[in-house]
């Protein structure tokens, strides 16, 4: 019996170029062999993600934003898909989740994309002098490992020198602008970016409740229906520390899972993504399962110490890092499929305290002299080991 | 670890930069918080008047201690006395604070503060509404520095006074809003944490960049039965202590630190820590899923545990199974798994490792030569 109706069988691997897309060819390629392709796959128009930038197509009819962090989108299997709540669960000791939040805001307001910004502080706009600038291309020397041996090199946590590979290759993509950029920590982004009616910025401090904060999003959100046809732009939501203590609104609990909810089915039908930072040591832990449900991503940043002496014998690059990094759940729209992650601790990094880097947490090798085995080196056994082994 | 707090306050905040905020923390185990506020409010005074700190005023607010207390104290240290109006101001929240003895009929001379105290105090007489005290301090510290790019510290007495009459949110309010004002260099409050909830609690330090926890030398002592040795230790924890610091540096790492402290007349004495205790984070790396190390109980356990090894050592040469046996050696290793099987049986009550060995089973030369098969 013949299928009937409005579906159109796509042929796998073979894309055909409609007139309308002026889609580059490696674009075609890499869109075509991402993931399995079955005759059930949604045909969609990808005439918009290549006039676009900052969008790009991903597996099942999804499109992706960058996040600002290479590696962070790498993980996240492409970027942040489009609608989805990405919820970051801050550590009260350590200002990690800023660094997420700047690159997000700054990548953005590089590729023209709208911004709602809402913080606690008393002056929001405060913020944006601290946003990172994309670094140019010369300021971008990944750090190649100096020591080339002439003779056998035993290539320990051969991992890390997959990444590598692949960043050369994606350089010589040429395309104009790109879906991620590095951005440079030290340089501030040029006012011309935020200034004017691209960044609006709500304070939540002294707001009695939240209704004037769900407001602003709904208003901005409006901004981009989302309708089969072309994608014209993209918003990003940016809520740094809801329920942070200083407002009224963190006695609210209920309220405050209202409106998460309340963003949550806004931005299912809007082409935006939103970022949620919050202290979950401050919530009630029922309340805290509930917000981490509510997530489409979830990740969580915590500190490390300082002069650690057991963490840099168990680690590798210690002295770079400046937190780790924890995906607890990634987003997988239109699928059934879950993204497993090879590893789902990593640490993060500033690469000559400029480029935020996340890396896989790499056990220092068994100190050979001693003899001894993993992890018994002086401290009792059932310490620490860093496992790859999630399964 | 007291030293580089108070340089730390002392330095002050960068441009554009939150203030550095010390919260104390202590508990009924080791009640000795206000002594370590005390101590700080000392040094840093002492910094003041020696021109080394980024603050040229302080302003404390005092909630628990009458002004005339903290004049004395500043005295007792050294401080003199007559310099006093030039860079301390006390808020007085402890004489009056919700303003009942401007009610009573018989009011009489309200404040009994000594001269000394009465020229740098001033009185507030409503401490529920914190947007006044937060003026009220803004006022006292720039009225001393002046206008500009002059600096002041606040010192708050305890923040549970302050929790006791507005909300959570509104004293983290205040909290945060000292913090971002351009012209307070430090600020660092005193707070119990067995008066509140865990939350407010987390709250408070989730506000601040210092946090120094006073904990007793022998927590175990505390709570339990008065017994000989016990109160040998509570009598230490009556006199000493632990001070936990946890620094959050600007890069995002958190420095953790430990001193000794002993009370004394003349004040508190800081000695670094005797012993060192390694602890190990294991809470930020993930867990391996395997247990590979074995416990002293288990390696006993697997000693004990009899293999089973079939020996052939019994007089006859060794023989190694090459696929051809005569009937007879079969009969002869049958009868010695046999009895191998109840030696272990008795042996050990409780790891058995029972093993039959796989060519029992089959026919003693079944499948030898498969060529056997071949019609040739």
């Amino acid at each position: 019996m013949l299928p009937t109706g409005n579906c159109t069988f796509r042929a796998t691997g073979i894309v055909k170029p409609s007139e309308r897309e002026r889609v580059s060819l490696v674009d075609a390629l890499m869109s075509a062999t991402k993931g399995r392709t079955s005759s059930f796959t949604r045909n969609v128009l990808s005439a918009s993600s290549s006039q676009t930038p900052g969008i790009k197509c991903g597996p099942n009819g999804t499109f992706f934003v960058s996040s600002g962090i290479s590696d962070l989108d790498k993980i996240l299997g492409g970027g942040i898909p489009l609608g989805s709540l990405v919820m970051v669960m801050e550590d009260a000791e350590a200002p990690h989740h800023m660094l997420l939040l700047r690159n997000f805001m700054s990548q953005g307001l590089v590729q023209d994309q709208p911004l709602l910004y809402a913080s606690p502080s008393k002056d929001p706009r405060g913020f944006l002098g601290t946003l990172p600038c994309p670094s140019s291309k010369d300021d971008k020397l990944r750090n190649h490992d100096p020591q080339q041996e002439k003779g056998l090199r035993i290539a320990w946590q051969y991992k890390k020198y997959f990444g590598e590979n692949q960043q050369s290759f994606d350089g010589h993509r040429g395309s104009k602008q790109e879906f991620c950029n590095d951005f440079d920590l030290r340089k501030p982004l040029e006012r011309h970016f935020f200034s004017g009616q691209r960044v609006d910025c709500v304070s939540v401090k002294d707001s009695p409740n939240l209704v004037a904060l769900q407001d602003r999003c709904t208003t901005f959100l409006a901004q981009f229906p989302r309708n089969d046809g072309s994608i014209s732009s993209v918003g990003r939501i940016a809520i740094q520390s809801l329920c942070a203590p200083q407002c009224t609104h963190s006695n609210m609990e209920w309220d405050v899972l209202s409106f998460i909810s309340y963003l949550k089915s806004m931005l299912w039908s809007a082409n935006a993504v939103a970022v949620v930072t919050f202290p979950p040591s401050l919530l009630s832990e029922s309340f805290c399962k509930r917000w981490q449900h509510m997530a489409d991503i979830l990740l969580s940043v915590r500190a490390i110490p300082d002069d650690d002496k057991e963490l840099a014998k168990l680690l590798t690059g210690y002295q770079d890092m400046v937190g780790f990094l924890n995906v607890h759940k990634v987003a997988r729209t239109n699928t059934q499929v879950p993204l497993i992650l090879e590893a789902t601790t990593f640490s993060i990094k500033l690469q000559k305290r400029r480029f935020l880097v996340l890396e896989c947490l790499n056990q220092a090798p068994i100190d050979g002299s001693s003899g001894a085995s993993y992890g018994t080196s002086g401290s009792c056994s059932g310490s620490s080991k860093t496992g790859t082994l999630e399964f | 670890m007291a030293e580089s707090i108070c340089r730390t306050l002392r330095d002050g905040s960068l441009e554009g930069e939150h203030a550095p905020a010390l919260t104390i923390k202590d508990t009924a185990a080791s009640p000795f918080g206000f002594d370590v506020f005390a101590y700080v409010l000392s040094q840093l005074s002492s910094f003041i008047l020696a021109g080394k700190s980024q603050s040229r005023v302080v302003v404390v607010v005092a909630f628990t201690r009458s002004p005339s207390f903290y004049v004395d104290l500043l005295k007792r240290r050294g401080l003199d006395v007559t310099s006093f109006h030039k860079w301390i101001q006390i808020l007085d929240c402890y004489t009056d604070p919700l303003g009942w003895k401007g009610k009573l009929v018989e009011s009489g001379n309200a404040m009994c503060i000594s001269d000394e105290a009465s020229s740098v105090t001033h009185l507030c007489k409503d401490v529920r509404d914190l947007d006044n005290l937060y003026s009220l301090i803004l006022e006292l510290g720039k009225g001393l520095a002046g206008q500009g790019k002059a600096h002041f510290s606040v010192a708050i007495d305890s923040v549970n006074e302050m929790l006791r009459h507005a909300s959570l949110s509104r004293v983290a309010g205040l909290l945060s809003n000292l913090r971002s004002h351009d012209q307070i260099s430090c600020i660092y409050w005193l707070l119990h944490s067995d008066l509140h909830e865990v939350r407010v609690t987390s709250s408070v330090e989730y506000m601040s960049s210092m946090v120094a926890n006073v904990e007793p030398l022998n927590p175990s002592a505390s709570g339990q039965r008065w017994d000989s040795e016990n109160v040998s230790l509570l009598k230490q924890n009556f006199q000493k202590g632990k001070l936990n610091v946890r620094f959050k540096r600007r890069n995002g790492r958190v420095r953790l630190m430990c001193e000794e402290f002993h009370i004394e007349q003349s004040g508190i004495n800081f000695t670094p820590v005797s012993s060192e205790d390694g602890t190990i984070n294991q809470g930020l790396l993930p867990k391996v899923q395997f247990s590979l190390q074995l416990s002293e109980k288990e390696q006993t356990e697997r000693a004990k545990v009899l293999l089973p090894f079939e020996h052939q050592g019994n007089g006859k040469p060794i023989q190694i199974y090459d696929g051809r046996r005569s009937l007879e050696d079969n009969k002869n290793e049958a009868t010695l798994a046999s009895t191998g099987n109840l030696q272990r049986n008795e042996a050990s009550g409780e790891g058995e490792i029972i093993y039959f060995r796989d060519s029992d089973d089959e026919r003693p030369d079944s499948d030898e030569d498969p060529d056997d098969d071949l019609d040739i």
